[in-house]
């Protein structure tokens, strides 16, 4: 039989209530820190788990951002795009007038043709369209118009992103404006000028056309602007082209959005699973902890005060 | 046989029942004493009958008990199990406070730690990338760049502290040890002297035994019990991974001194101050070997971590920054600059940003220039969206601080378990000690309460003997 002697029986009852103090504290510790890791060691998988699912979230939060930019951006250049094909069409629509008025006076030709002029204008001031101070259809540049209008009334691109020897658009001079949306989900949200209203210098691009139908109107050169109508039609299918490219786009970057919502919910859910305690959990665990740190305690109190001195007289 | 020998025998009887209360006395004084060990009282008969005149041996008498001795009721094998034990246990209970003070240090997962500020780091190059030339996402980037080098700059200086904390535990741990092993040598003389002059000598033999207690929680070793109840101590390995040296002699009663040398990795040496001859050792236990422990290879592991996060940073930031143009359109320069290691945790501590201009942030990844060759501003994003996905390429700062942490997790989680189930092992090694060499009061009472009834009994047998006498002596033959 084994001796129970003071100092084990001592040495006993207070390793029974440390252990049992202990144990509670840690409860309390994760009960008021609302944690189920308080520091790493109290699950190292876990933790690491978390810092990666953190930064996941954090990476999900600016895609987010990055996408309700992008919807922004193109929803300002979709607006310009519906504006430009509408003065486009009425553009056109005056310059049918204009042939089927061929007989009338040259004053009414003239009279469209300043029409045509004050569309261009328009279409102009519509290129320029701004998104957060940067011209929408500038490509990358760090002016702040896309287009000019020079004082011989020709219209020149000034923005980048278009090679100077063809006139046409060439990712190779810049002018990409991408999001990243979503894990190797990045979306370019323009389109650069050129690719819009025309290459520079092509007999098809916008302003020329107007420029054209301008001057023909004036000079009543009608067989010409019969064949300008035609040009229209290509500058006008561009635009749409262009409208329509970046529709595309603008539906990738909410199908992104939509992804990134179940994403966030997923991710908080897994993230909350290894960091956040189970509270009804947690607070039965705690009342076992202190109705057995009570009893520990009593039992203690009870079992200390006993010795045989206590039953001789 | 004496007529008196019955008065003799009796007073033999009161005699060695007032010892037997004088042990118990000292049995109950001192059951809270640390380091006790109970006695008993060894007692002998002695033959009232036989030709040899008993009252001329030596400690005898016609008849009657004798006191042979006091015994201490120790239990040498368990002795020695406890100080293996409460050796092992003060290296459990070093390491897991040091790895836990290490723990402390990487406050993870938090909305504040270094992963959190990493993440914001990364993003913020996203908003750089999503508005390039404005001023604000730019400040931001590097206010939070600054951000994360301090909070590399403090883990560093932190784990330094830590490393300076253990580097004076394991000096303090050494000088208490050498102080316990002169005082033990000293105590040697004095055991032997003692059991070479017949004294009870069972108080020195507590004395000796908390020493020993406390050197194997100090730095571990080997005790041996010398027949003359001197002690020696061996402790550590030497260089060739045996042996180690002789910490205290229980034969010349000389102590040898143990030291570190913090300039050379905390190397642990002895200097037996007798030849001045030094001996380098490894010790394999206790607080001082728990210390040495984290100095030289825990902490350093750490450290290097640490600086290769710093290094993963600057390298993969300062990379992006050489890729890229700035808002004036120049190639970029570094925006952090390390140190060259002069030592663990030297990148991390020398980790800043030297990028003061928000504007030489390269976020553009485009490079035109006019028709004579001068840069043109632009507002291309391409290389700051590179940037912000630096973070999740393999290799990136934050998976070398989560591997970081993982390990710095995982081995303190080791640690406490280690130290659990250590300390359920000590506590029953104790328990049994507390057994065989505890005092119980319950015990001490029922011997006491025993030989007050023998001292009882005794002085009713010396009054029978005395009626007796009586009636012999007054009432016979007077007539």
């Amino acid at each position: 039989m084994m001796r129970v002697t003071v100092g084990s029986s001592n040495y006993a009852a207070l390793t029974g209530l440390q252990s049992n103090a202990s144990r509670l504290a840690a409860l309390q510790a994760q009960l008021s820190s609302g944690d189920q890791i308080t520091k790493p060691s109290d699950d190292p998988a876990g933790t690491v788990r978390a810092l990666q699912l953190r930064a996941d979230v954090k990476q999900n939060t600016q895609y987010a951002s990055s996408a309700s930019d992008a919807i922004a951006w193109m929803s300002t250049s979709d607006a310009a795009y519906s504006q430009v094909v509408t003065l486009a069409q009425q553009a056109r629509t005056l310059a049918v007038q204009g042939l089927n008025s061929g007989a009338s006076t040259g004053t009414s030709a003239s009279a469209i043709a300043d029409q045509i002029d004050a569309i261009k204008t328009s279409m102009v001031s519509l290129a320029n369209t701004t998104y957060n101070g940067r011209p929408v259809f500038g490509g990358t540049t760090a002016g702040d118009a896309a287009y000019q209008l020079n004082a011989d009334g020709s219209v020149s691109y000034i923005g980048d992103g278009v090679d100077p020897g063809t006139g046409a658009a060439d990712p190779a001079f810049g002018g990409v404006v991408n999001r990243t949306v979503g894990s190797q989900n990045t979306v370019q949200i323009n389109q650069v000028g050129t690719q819009v209203f025309g290459d520079e210098g092509s007999a098809t691009n916008m302003f020329a056309v107007l420029n054209d139908i301008s001057a023909n109107l004036r000079s009543g050169n009608y067989t010409a602007l019969s064949g300008d109508l035609g040009k229209m039609d290509t500058a006008i299918e561009q635009v749409s082209g262009a409208q329509a490219t970046e529709g595309a786009a603008y539906q990738r970057v909410q199908i992104a959005q939509s992804v990134q919502a179940s994403n966030k919910l997923s991710l908080q859910t897994e993230l909350s699973g290894i960091q956040d305690i189970d509270l009804a959990d947690m607070a039965v665990k705690v009342s076992t902890a202190q109705v057995s740190y009570q009893a520990s305690l009593q039992t203690t109190a009870s079992i200390q005060q006993m010795s045989l001195l206590n039953f001789l007289n | 046989m004496s007529t008196f020998s019955g008065i003799q025998q009796a007073a033999t009887s009161l005699a060695a029942s007032q010892y037997g209360l004088q042990v118990v006395s000292q049995n109950i004084a001192n059951a809270s004493t640390p380091g006790y060990t109970r006695q008993s009282v060894d007692l002998a008969s002695v033959d009232p009958v036989g030709g040899v005149p008993r009252r001329y041996t030596v400690g005898g008498g016609p008849g009657g008990v004798t006191v042979t001795g006091t015994s201490r009721l120790n239990d040498a094998v368990i002795d020695a199990r406890a100080r293996t034990e409460h050796s092992r246990s003060a290296l459990a209970d070093t390491t897991a406070a040091q790895l836990s003070q290490i723990e402390d240090i990487f406050p993870e997962p938090s909305d504040t730690g270094l992963a959190e500020q990493l993440s914001t780091f990364w993003s913020d190059w996203a908003k750089v990338a999503n508005d390039p030339t404005s001023a604000a996402p730019r400040t931001v980037l590097l206010q939070d760049g600054a951000t994360v080098a301090s909070t590399l700059n403090s883990m560093s200086q932190s784990l330094s502290d830590v490393g300076a904390a253990a580097a004076q535990s394991l000096g303090n741990d050494l000088d208490e040890a050498n102080t316990a092993a002169s005082s033990l040598a000293a105590l040697n003389t004095q055991i032997r002297l003692a059991h070479n002059t017949g004294v009870s000598d069972n108080s020195l033999l507590d004395q000796r035994d908390v020493l020993l207690d406390k050197l194997s929680q100090l730095v571990g070793g080997v005790a041996t019990i010398n027949a003359d109840g001197t002690a020696t101590v061996k402790v550590g390995t030497d260089a060739s991974g045996a042996g180690g040296v002789t910490y205290v002699d229980g034969t010349t009663d000389t102590a040898q001194t143990l030291s570190d040398d913090p300039t050379s990795g905390y190397a642990i040496s002895a200097l037996d101050p007798s030849t001045g001859t030094t001996t380098a050792i490894t010790l394999s236990g206790g607080s001082a070997a728990g210390s040495f422990t984290t100095l030289t290879s825990t902490l350093p592991g750490v450290q290097n971590q640490l600086d290769a996060v710093a290094t993963a940073l600057a390298t993969a930031v300062n990379g992006a920054q050489a890729n890229g143009y700035d808002v004036a359109g120049n190639a970029g320069t570094d925006m952090f600059s390390v140190p060259t290691s002069t030592g663990p945790g030297s990148i991390a501590a020398g980790i800043q940003v030297v990028m003061t201009d928000p504007n030489l942030v390269a976020a553009s990844g485009l490079q035109q220039l006019d028709g004579s060759g001068n840069p043109i501003p632009n507002k291309d994003g391409s290389n700051a969206l590179g940037a912000s996905q630096l973070g999740t390429a393999s290799g990136s700062a934050d998976n070398v601080y989560a591997s970081l942490i993982g390990a710095v997790a995982a081995s303190s989680k080791l640690a406490q378990q280690g130290q659990a189930t250590q300390d359920a092992v000590t506590s029953s090694v104790d328990a049994l000690r507390q057994s065989a060499s505890g005092v119980n009061l319950d015990e001490e009472v029922t011997n006491m309460l025993t030989l007050q009834h023998a001292y009882q009994a005794s002085s009713r047998v010396l009054s029978t003997m005395n009626d007796l006498l009586d009636t012999l002596i007054n009432h016979t033959g007077v007539g």
